[in-house]
Parts: C-alpha cells; sequence; structure tokens
C-alpha cells in the first residue's frame, strides 16, 4: 500500500491539539423550557459544572478526523509499481506447457509491467522461452515502444512444448543493454535441458524480479496397465498441502464416461487412480482430460494402445475342453492370463458382440452361417488364432492360413524312428521375434501343411527341421494365425511352457494394430494440440514420424504433441509420457521474489476513507444534537432510527436474518441419503434434480432442488421419496438413522435403494460393476423393517402410476427390482421401499447443455428415456399412491395395456 | 341555538368522563340567592315541583289553582301548594398562559387538562340541577345538560384566556367558586386573590394542575431553563448540573403546595392536587367527594 499524497499525513499532528480542546470546552448546554422557573431562581449556584465532552463522542470525533486525514492522503492498495532501473525494461515470458494452466494471470502481469514501463517512458523486450510453432527458436522481440510490446504479447499463446532453455541461454547472452531490469514470469518448474545454465544468465542480464507462480501445473503421465486395468497417474510439483483433481475419461464425442477423482497427499509428487470402467467402456475412452483449467499437460490421448482386447474363446459343445489339466481352453486361459477380457460361449453368441481376438481351438468350421460370420468378423479387421487338432486335420476349412494335408505327422512316437522335434529360432519378420525359446518345448505331433500353399504365407514359427508351427495370412483388415498343434500338451509341450503366454500376448497385442505396420512406416500428423490441449490441423512446422519412434520423440515444434498417423489407424503423441515428473526449479538467483499479480486490480483507498470519515462526522453531529437536546429522543424517532439502521444492516448481511425453515417445507422436493462420498453424493443431487426439471415439465408437480439429507439428524417427514444409493465399503448406518428411517417408511415415506451396479454374475448390464454390492446392501438396510419382497412387474402400480412401462432400466437394465409383496392396509398398499441395482441417479443426471455425462449401458436413447419415465413413475407414486390401482381405472388401463 | 350546534369535542370528551360519576349536588349550607329553579328545598312555598302543603282557597287565586282532588273529599276547596326549590350555581375559572399550554415530552399540556376538569365538573353539576357559570365570562349559560358545549364554547373566549390567576369579580353570596390552575405565582398573589372571595362570602375549591416535570424535575446535565409567559418573560437560568438542585427544587415545590393548601384552608376552602400524567378521573373523583352534597 501506499499514499499518492504522504505529506497529508502531517495533519495527524493537529489531532492531539484537537484532542486538547475537545476537552477543555464543556459541551453547550440544552436548552429547557420551563414554566416554575421562578422555583429555580437562586439554587444555581449550588453545583460545580463538572460536565465535559464525553469520552466516547471525543473518540468519535478523532477517529473521523483520522479517516478523513487518511483518505484525503489517499492511500493506494496492490499499486502497479514500476520496475526499478532507468534502461530497457526485458519481460522474459514462460510459455511452456506449464503455463497454460494460468495463463490469464501471466498474461495480465506481463500487460501490468509493460503498462507501468509506459508510464516511465521505457522502452520494453520481449523474450517467450518456449520456441514457435512454426520452429522459430525463442529470440529477443525489441526494445521496442510499450504499445508495440502489447500488441505482440497480445498474440502469444502458451506452447505445447517445454520452453527451450539452451536457445533462451543464447538470446539472454546476447542482450547488450546496460541498467536494463528483467521481469521474469517463471513457470517454476525444470525443463529437461539446461535449466541452471538459463537462470544464470539470466542473472547476468541485470536486476530480476522472479515472478513466480504457485506452481500448479500437473502434467498426466502414461497411464499403467496393472491387472488389466487402466491406472491414471498424474504427476504435480509437491506442495505443502493436500491437492485435489479430477480427470475425465472422454470418449470419441467428448462424452464424460466417468470423473476419476484423484486426492494428492500434501508433500506427494504422484498420485495415481484406477480408470473405474468395465473394459467394453474403458476401450472407447480417446481421450483423459484433467479438470479445471485446460492444459496440453492436463491432456493425454489414448490410442488403440491403450485398448484392452477382447478375447473370445470359442467353447467346443460335447468335449471336455474346459476340463482341467487336460482341456485345450484350460491351458488358453492361463496363457491368456488377467490383462485380457475373456469371453466364454457358444462361436454365434461370442462374434455377436465387440471382439479382437478370436481362438478357436481344434473347431472345424463347417456350417456356412459359421463360416460366413468368422469370415466378416476377419475381414473388419478382427484377428482369428486357431489351433490344430485331430479334428481340424480331417476337415476342409477354407479359413486356414495354409492348406493343410489330410495327415497329421507324429514325432518320436512308440512307432517312430525320429524324436520330438525342438523349435528353431523365430524369424525376424514374426512377431515371436526375440523371445528366449526353452530347451525342453518340443513337439510330438503337428499339422502338416502342404508345401505348395506356402507361398504368400507368414510363417512366424517353424520347427528345427523347417516345417512350420504357426503360420499366418491376412484377410481384409483381419489376420489368421494357425498353430500347428493343440492348445493342451497332447501334441507339444509348448502349452506347458513359459513361451506360450509370450507368444499369445505378441500375438493380441497384433490386434491392436501397434505391431501391424512397418515399423518404420512414417506416421503424418493428424491432428495437434495447442497449449490448451485443443485439437488442431497439424502446423506446417510439424513432421511426420517413424513408427518406433514414437515413444521416444520429445515433443517440438517439429513434432507437436497430437495424433499421428490415418484417420483409421491414429497413433497418439502425449507430452506427459515423454517429460520427466514436473520438479519445482529454484528462484534466479540474486532476484527479487515476486507474484502473478494479474488478477490484483490497483485499488483507491481514498474515497472510501473519506466517506467513512464523513458517516462518522454525521454520526458525531447526531451525538451533539441528541447531547443538547435539540434532537428529542422520541420514540418514534427510535423506532424510525433503528429501523433505518436494522434494514441497512440486513441489506449489508442478507444471510443472517434467513432463519433456518428447511427449503422442503416451502416446496416439495425429493431428498437423497447423504453418503459421505462426495461424488456419490454430487452424483445423486445431480441426477435427482433433472429428474424433478423432467418432473416439473412433463406434470403438474412441480418439484423443487433435491435435498440432501441425513436420517437421524435431518426432519425426513419433509420429503416423499429418498433416493439412497449403497456402496460399498460405506459406513454402517447408525440406531438414530435406521430408527428415523424405519419411521420414516411407517409414516407413507418411499425409500429407492440403488447399489449403482451389482455383484459378479448378478443379473442386467450392471453386473460386475460393484463388487460387493450385495454384501453392502445387507450390511445397509440391516435394522430396517422389511416387509417380504417380490420382484416388480408390469401388473404393479409403479408401472402404470404415470406411464406404461414394461421394464425399468437405470444405466444398467435387467437387473431386478424389489417391492413389498403384498399390499398392506398400513401404508396404503404403498411399498415403502424399491430395491435395484440400476443406477438411476448416473441415467438422469443430465448437463446443463442437454448432453449426459454418463452412457448407458448396454445404451440407446430409449433406454434412457424409459429411465427417465420410470422416475415419472417413481415420483408419482410417492405422491399420489396406489391411486393408479384403484379399481374404477382397471377398464381404461387394461385397455391401453391391450393396445 | 346551543341545542341544535354540534357539541363541541371537548364537551363531549368531559361528557363521557362524567358519566362515570352520579350526577353532582353541590353540598350547600344556604344556596346563593338566585331566582334559579333547582333542587335546593327552601323549607317555604315557592316555585317547584315538591308537594309542600294544601291551604283552603282564598279570594284571589286563580280558578286553574283548585286541586280538585283534594276539593273533592270535603265541602272546602283547597289549593295545592309546591316548596320553593332553588339551584346553588357554581363558578368555574380554568387559568390559562404560557405556562399553562406548556407541557413536558411525555404529558398533556395542563391547560387542556384542567378544561377536561372544568367540563366534567360542568356536566356533573347540570346533571344535578345546579347552575353552571364561569367567572368572568360575558354571557351566562343556560341551565340544563345541553348548556355544555356553550360552556366549553365560553372557556375559549379571549376575555377568559391569559388569566394566571382568577379574577376579582364580584359573585353571589353563598355561591361556590372552583378554581382550576397550576398556581405557580408567588403565594401572596394567590392569597389576595382567594380571600377577596372568601369575604362575599363564597365557598370554594382549588385545583392544581402539574406537569410530571414540574413535579420531579427529570432532567440531567448541564440545562438552560427558559421562563414562559409573562412571569419572567424572557428569563432563563442555566443550571450546570440539573440532577443536584432537584431535591432542593422539590422541596419549594412542596412548600408551594403547602402554602396553597393553608390560603384554602384559612378561607374554609378545600385544595388538592392533580398531575396531568396521572388518569383525569382520579382528581373528578376527588373534586366530587369534595363537592357533593353528603
Amino acid at each position: 500500500m501506499i499514499f499518492a499524497e504522504p505529506w497529508l499525513l502531517l495533519a495527524f499532528l493537529v489531532l492531539p491539539l484537537l484532542w486538547w480542546l475537545l476537552r477543555a470546552s464543556p459541551p453547550a448546554p440544552r436548552t429547557q423550557s420551563f414554566p416554575a422557573l421562578r422555583l429555580l431562581a437562586d439554587l444555581e449556584a449550588t453545583a460545580e459544572s463538572p460536565e465535559r465532552t464525553p469520552p466516547w463522542l471525543m473518540a468519535l470525533r478523532i477517529l473521523a478526523l483520522a479517516c478523513l486525514i487518511l483518505g484525503l492522503a489517499n492511500p493506494i492498495l496492490n499499486p502497479r509499481r514500476g520496475m526499478a532501473g532507468a534502461g530497457p525494461l526485458l519481460i522474459v515470458l514462460d510459455n511452456g506447457w506449464a503455463a497454460a494452466g494460468d495463463w490469464p494471470d501471466r498474461a495480465a502481469t506481463a500487460r501490468a509491467a509493460i503498462q507501468a514501463a509506459d508510464r516511465s517512458d521505457r522502452p520494453v523486450a520481449l523474450l517467450m522461452t518456449a520456441a514457435e510453432i512454426d520452429g522459430r527458436m525463442p529470440a529477443i522481440l525489441g526494445p521496442m515502444a510499450a504499445r508495440d510490446a502489447l500488441a505482440r504479447l497480445a498474440a502469444v499463446e502458451p506452447q505445447a512444448w517445454a520452453p527451450d532453455r539452451a536457445a533462451d541461454t543464447r538470446a539472454l547472452d546476447g542482450w547488450r543493454h546496460a541498467a536494463s531490469s528483467v521481469l521474469f514470469i517463471d513457470d517454476g518448474i525444470t525443463a529437461p535441458h539446461d535449466e541452471a545454465a538459463f537462470r544464470a544468465a539470466l542473472a547476468r542480464v541485470g536486476s530480476v524480479t522472479d515472478a513466480r507462480a504457485l506452481g500448479t501445473a500437473a502434467l498426466l503421465q502414461a497411464p499403467e496397465e496393472r491387472d488389466g486395468a487402466l491406472l491414471i497417474r498424474l504427476a504435480a510439483v509437491p506442495q505443502p498441502v493436500a491437492r485435489h483433481f479430477a480427470v475425465l475419461a472422454q470418449g470419441s464425442t467428448g462424452n464424460t464416461l466417468n470423473r476419476i477423482a484423484l486426492d494428492l497427499p500434501a508433500g506427494q509428487a504422484e498420485v495415481s487412480a484406477p480408470l473405474g470402467l468395465p473394459t467394453m467402456l474403458a476401450n472407447s475412452v480417446t481421450k483423459l482430460l484433467m479438470a479445471g483449467a485446460p492444459s496440453v499437460g492436463g491432456t493425454l490421448l489414448l490410442d488403440r494402445q491403450w485398448r484392452h482386447r477382447i478375447v473370445g474363446l470359442a467353447s467346443t459343445a460335447g468335449t471336455n475342453a474346459d476340463a482341467p489339466l487336460v482341456g485345450p481352453l484350460f491351458y488358453l486361459n492361463r496363457a491368456l492370463g488377467p490383462d485380457v477380457d475373456i469371453r466364454r460361449g457358444g462361436l454365434m453368441d461370442l462374434l455377436s458382440q465387440p471382439l479382437s481376438v478370436l481362438i478357436l481351438s481344434d473347431r472345424p468350421l463347417t456350417s456356412p452361417d459359421e463360416v460366413a460370420a468368422v469370415t466378416r468378423f476377419v475381414r473388419q479387421g478382427g484377428l482369428l488364432i486357431r489351433f490344430g487338432g485331430p479334428m481340424t486335420g480331417e476337415t476342409a476349412d477354407t479359413l486356414l492360413p495354409v492348406h493343410l494335408l489330410r495327415q497329421d505327422r507324429s514325432l518320436g512316437g512308440a512307432l517312430s524312428w525320429n524324436k520330438p522335434e525342438p523349435l528353431a529360432p523365430f524369424p525376424a519378420t514374426s512377431p515371436f521375434a526375440g523371445l528366449p525359446i526353452p530347451k525342453d518345448v518340443s513337439v510330438s505331433r503337428q499339422l502338416l501343411a502342404d508345401p505348395a500353399s506356402l507361398t504368400g504365407v507368414n510363417v512366424w514359427a517353424t520347427l528345427a527341421d523347417g516345417t512350420p508351427l504357426v503360420s499366418s495370412a491376412p484377410m481384409g483388415q483381419g489376420r489368421i494365425v494357425l498353430f500347428h498343434v493343440t492348445a493342451d500338451a497332447d501334441w507339444s509341450s509348448l502349452p506347458l511352457s513359459g513361451l506360450f503366454p509370450d507368444m499369445l500376448d505378441r500375438l493380441i497385442h497384433l490386434a491392436s494394430g501397434t505391431g501391424d505396420g512397418d515399423p518404420k512406416a512414417r506416421l503424418a500428423p493428424y491432428s495437434i494440440m495447442n497449449g490448451f490441449g485443443e485439437m488442431n490441423a497439424p502446423s506446417a512446422a510439424a513432421s511426420p514420424i517413424e513408427a518406433d519412434q514414437l515413444a521416444t520423440t520429445q515433443p517440438s515444434p517439429r513434432t507437436p504433441p497430437g495424433l499421428y498417423g490415418t484417420a483409421g489407424d491414429r497413433h497418439a503423441l502425449n507430452l506427459g509420457p515423454s517429460l520427466p515428473a514436473p520438479t519445482s526449479a529454484g528462484p534466479v538467483p540474486g532476484s527479487t521474489p515476486g507474484g502473478l499479480s494479474g488478477r490484483l486490480a490497483e485499488r483507491d483507498l481514498g474515497p472510501m476513507l473519506t466517506a467513512l470519515a464523513i458517516a462518522l462526522l454525521i454520526l458525531d453531529l447526531l451525538a451533539s444534537l441528541l447531547l443538547r437536546g435539540a434532537l428529542r429522543w422520541h420514540r418514534k424517532a427510535n423506532v424510525t432510527l433503528a429501523l433505518v439502521l436494522g434494514l441497512s444492516l440486513v441489506a449489508a448481511y442478507p444471510a443472517h436474518s434467513a432463519e433456518t425453515v428447511p427449503q422442503a417445507a416451502l416446496q416439495t422436493s425429493l431428498g437423497y441419503v447423504v453418503t459421505g462420498n462426495s461424488s456419490v453424493d454430487r452424483l445423486s443431487r445431480d441426477g435427482l434434480a433433472s429428474l424433478s426439471d423432467f418432473v416439473s415439465s412433463r406434470s403438474a408437480a412441480v418439484l423443487g432442488p433435491p435435498v440432501g439429507v441425513v436420517p437421524g439428524r435431518d426432519d425426513l417427514s419433509l420429503y416423499p421419496l429418498l433416493y439412497w444409493p449403497i456402496l460399498p465399503g460405506g459406513a454402517a448406518p447408525t440406531g438414530a438413522s435406521t430408527a428415523a428411517l424405519n419411521q420414516f417408511m411407517e409414516n407413507g415415506g418411499i425409500i429407492l435403494i440403488d447399489t449403482e451396479g451389482s455383484d459378479v454374475g448378478a443379473p442386467g448390464s450392471g453386473s460386475g460393476l460393484q463388487p460387493g454390492a450385495a454384501q453392502a446392501l445387507r450390511q445397509a438396510v440391516a435394522g430396517l423393517d422389511i416387509p417380504p419382497l417380490t420382484p416388480l412387474t408390469s401388473r404393479h402400480v409403479l408401472a402404470h402410476s404415470f406411464y406404461l412401462l414394461r421394464d425399468f432400466p437405470g444405466r444398467y437394465d435387467g437387473a431386478p427390482i424389489w417391492v413389498t409383496q403384498t399390499p398392506e392396509a398400513s401404508n396404503d398398499g404403498v411399498s415403502p421401499i424399491i430395491i435395484g441395482a440400476n443406477d438411476w441417479a448416473a441415467a438422469w443426471d443430465m448437463n446443463q447443455d442437454g448432453s449426459f455425462p454418463y452412457s448407458t449401458m448396454p445404451g440407446s436413447d430409449q433406454q434412457r428415456l424409459y429411465a427417465y419415465r420410470f422416475g415419472m413413475n417413481l415420483v408419482m407414486y410417492a405422491l399420489t399412491g396406489t391411486y393408479k390401482g384403484d379399481q374404477v381405472h382397471v377398464p381404461a388401463i387394461l385397455e391401453r395395456l391391450g393396445q | 341555538m346551543a341545542l341544535s350546534s354540534p357539541k363541541p369535542l371537548a364537551a363531549l370528551k368531559a361528557e363521557a368522563l362524567g358519566q362515570t360519576l352520579p350526577p353532582l349536588l353541590l353540598a350547600a349550607e344556604r344556596v346563593a340567592t338566585t331566582v334559579a329553579q333547582g333542587v335546593h328545598g327552601r323549607r317555604r312555598t315557592g316555585r317547584g315541583d315538591s308537594f309542600w302543603q294544601y291551604r283552603p282557597f282564598a279570594e284571589g287565586d286563580g280558578a286553574d289553582r283548585i286541586d280538585w282532588r283534594q276539593s273533592g273529599r270535603s265541602d272546602r276547596l283547597f289549593v295545592r301548594e309546591t316548596e320553593w326549590e332553588a339551584a346553588q350555581t357554581a363558578y368555574l375559572w380554568v387559568a390559562d398562559g404560557a405556562a399553562m399550554r406548556w407541557h413536558s415530552a411525555d404529558a398533556a399540556p395542563k391547560r387542556d387538562r384542567a378544561v377536561l376538569l372544568a367540563l366534567a365538573l360542568a356536566s356533573l353539576l347540570l346533571r344535578g340541577g345546579e347552575y353552571v357559570r364561569l367567572l368572568g365570562a360575558a354571557a351566562h349559560p343556560a341551565s340544563g345538560r345541553a348548556a355544555l358545549p356553550a360552556i366549553a364554547g365560553l372557556l375559549d373566549q379571549t376575555e377568559m384566556r391569559e388569566q394566571p390567576l382568577p379574577p376579582r369579580l364580584a359573585v353571589p353570596r353563598h355561591a361556590h367558586v372552583i378554581l382550576i390552575g397550576d398556581f405557580l405565582e408567588p403565594l401572596d398573589s394567590v392569597q389576595a386573590a382567594v380571600t377577596g372571595f372568601a369575604a362575599l362570602p363564597v365557598t370554594g375549591h382549588i385545583l392544581q394542575v402539574l406537569d410530571p416535570a414540574e413535579a420531579d424535575l427529570p432532567f440531567r446535565g448541564r440545562v438552560r431553563f427558559q421562563g414562559l409567559g409573562n412571569r419572567q418573560a424572557g428569563g432563563s437560568i442555566l443550571v450546570p448540573k440539573v440532577e443536584t438542585i432537584r431535591a432542593e427544587y422539590q422541596k419549594r415545590l412542596q412548600a408551594q403546595i403547602a402554602g396553597l393548601g393553608a390560603i384554602a384552608g384559612a378561607a374554609g376552602w378545600k385544595a388538592s392536587l392533580h398531575r396531568t400524567d396521572h388518569a383525569p378521573n382520579t382528581a373528578l373523583l376527588a373534586l366530587y367527594e369534595a363537592l357533593a352534597n353528603r
């Protein structure tokens, strides 16, 4: 804070004089007319005057004058001080990726400095530390007039790569202006190279003000695959306080599939959390985006490398293919491991859902339907892996890479001279190249390929004698791979070895297409990201990258982060994985610390203080008049004054006067039980809010915003319907809350319990998405008086209380919904409890713009619509009870049901 | 006509106040010798309503005066004679002046209260059949309850205003005089006024009406007191601290009140005190008790 007119502060010297004057002179007497004056006539000498100005009045006057003096001295808060020095001002502005988060503040800081320099007529030079998007190295612009510098600054944007400290150092070393001062707007993060040299060079230039941000930049690092799930990793400069991040998993259309909360404890640099989506949904995630200020560091593009492959294992009817240690599927299951999502079932069933890989173990494709379906699957890019066997050799089959001889070959049998054959090293062109071959792997029986058909076929593995073990041929966009042995240990010891899972792993990665093309293929930039993580058309400087170089490429103007390849085959180059975890760079040696002051506007305190002084003087006037009796202390005046003061106080603090009338008492509102898990509670609130809007717009019921309640603490009697999400790991309900819920149900309230997904193996599309749901449900409702339950059918009132419904989906569909079995006379036949697992809140939740943050599963617009309709029926059921179940409506309803 | 003109508001208020008490008949040892007919029997024949005696018809009596019912019982003619009934006359006087119109914050002006009490008393007297006159008024109101508005009107007339002390006027002997005012004048002048009446002889009553501020002196701190009206007009007294002189002032006021009582007692009159922050009923009741014919 500075004073614009500091000499006025000398007036404070007058205050003691004023104090003395006020003390010395008594206040003027009040004048009072009085009829009985005669009786007072000679009483005046009886008392000495002790009257002085009351101390509080003196304090008031002194305070008023002090305010007046201060106000006239015109103090200014957050003044924009010009930099020291007389020479040109050099502004070094970090515009690497780490500056994107608080870019407006940085730009405002630079702008303020330029304006201050303008006031003192200093020339300004600019150095943007990151390379330009067209590939130009950082260089100092200017010195130039401040106006030109402002125009230049307006065009600066944060770039999607780290500052080029080597080039910056060179530019600084070339700066030849005496008496210059430097404003360094610092991203506070150590660049990959030459950070220390750069800071030293900066210190040599002149007096440096190091305006540092708090180091809020965070970097999404390459995700990890762990136990078949994607683990999101986020790195940030450690801070002494805990921070909370949220990462949105977005699909190809920008729809948010999940929101992952990441809590970074104080002092930690990295935090990770699972993606938390089932494989099918996880595969449709194309982008991870940190919520908050957009930046390229908080954006991670996911290409097909990160997709989980869904592997279909076709079971063979009638055989014991699954038997442990005997059946081929047992070996395949073990070899595929937990990283892949294995689907089992009949061939046609498997092909009806999205698959990456289809594995057939000694299963001839005979029927034309099957052949057509598998052919279509392969041509559309699927990978078909087949294993040989006695049946494969006997039937003619077109979906094989080679033509097989009718006879299989036995090696090392009882009637044979030769021994079981070992494997030859894998050829370099094979996807198995480089895998070590255990000594003990031998093949005793194999299917033989017709040597004439081997031309144009990739043989990826051979036996020592050169006969093919694994052959492969492309077909359409897909590929067929044949193992010439069985998947069990009958024909070879391969399935028993450690090589087998590695080979399958390599093969399955083929399905993603990463190893598909030529590793030396040049991938042209397809779409690149700017510093804010927005996708743009590639710049002129962006050049192609060789496929195998993608993982090691440092983002730069030549290789900006973004997508490379073609529309059908896109490869992501991300900023996060190529950079080390961000660490804090120390301040420039010998610099003056500064801050980003862009948002703190200069504030003139003078007028405020002067106004305060005037108000105090008015108060003093009123008080003096009161003391002298000129102003009567009438009751009416009292009331008026109190009213005026009271109203102004009320106007100043409107919130204070609001007494706690529950909002739900004024307007019908839906309630939800607060679980303490903030994301679940937010979802409950948003979902119910969307449903309330839906109900309000479609029916005569007008619902207020939903209210979170804690049973046992809040009054539940105000809510017709309580939504209660029950999650595994939640705290067991207390006795008070159970008692409150019991009373709520007894008094006619309805509780909708939603486990938001169910255990593995439970019916419905939400199966497996909430492991432990049944246990949690059991724990939560343990003390509740729940009457016998029955599944909800379309005959129940709930199915026709507003819309006629046959099923009741939420985000998931198919899970049974339980209501009370027999209409009870006590509650007018209304079921006080409804238990389901369809995650209705997520289905109801709608963004401001009308989009839905949570996609439905299996997913259709119809499902969303029915979810809303179920919600509407539910609200109507809660509000009107069994009104629609009355006998008088039965004929009409039957008639409509029949249509 | 007094009957047709609307009653002034003061008269209505006073009547309402007087409704709480029965009609007032003045206690009169000797009734003022006026010709007004009233309720005070004179124990001799004359005009009146009450039967006094029958006497034989004499020559010169009008035939219409013969009481035929009584005459029919015998052969002689009788004339019915009534008792002479005369009314007592009460003279009211209400002080006025700037001091009487003064009031403190929470009280009404003393003059208003004094007028109200005077009119209420007049109302009671009129209902009792007595005559009410205003001391010093130019016109004399009629008897009967209809006279009340006229009395109220007369109180506002200029010759009745600006009189801090009652004028020395001739009133009939044995009449009643009721003086209402603040009587903060020097006791000498009050005594001169009262003894003038008492010498006639006239019986009377003094009602002193005081403002609560005059009685208590509730002011605090440094106050400049200014006089009112023609007593010490323009004079002022600066009191540095009113609290310190309060006790002394009240002592003086008590002396004034006691002096007033002594003046009344010497004349055979009565005196009473009324504060304007008290209910007027109490003062009216006290007046009634003092004046009633019991």
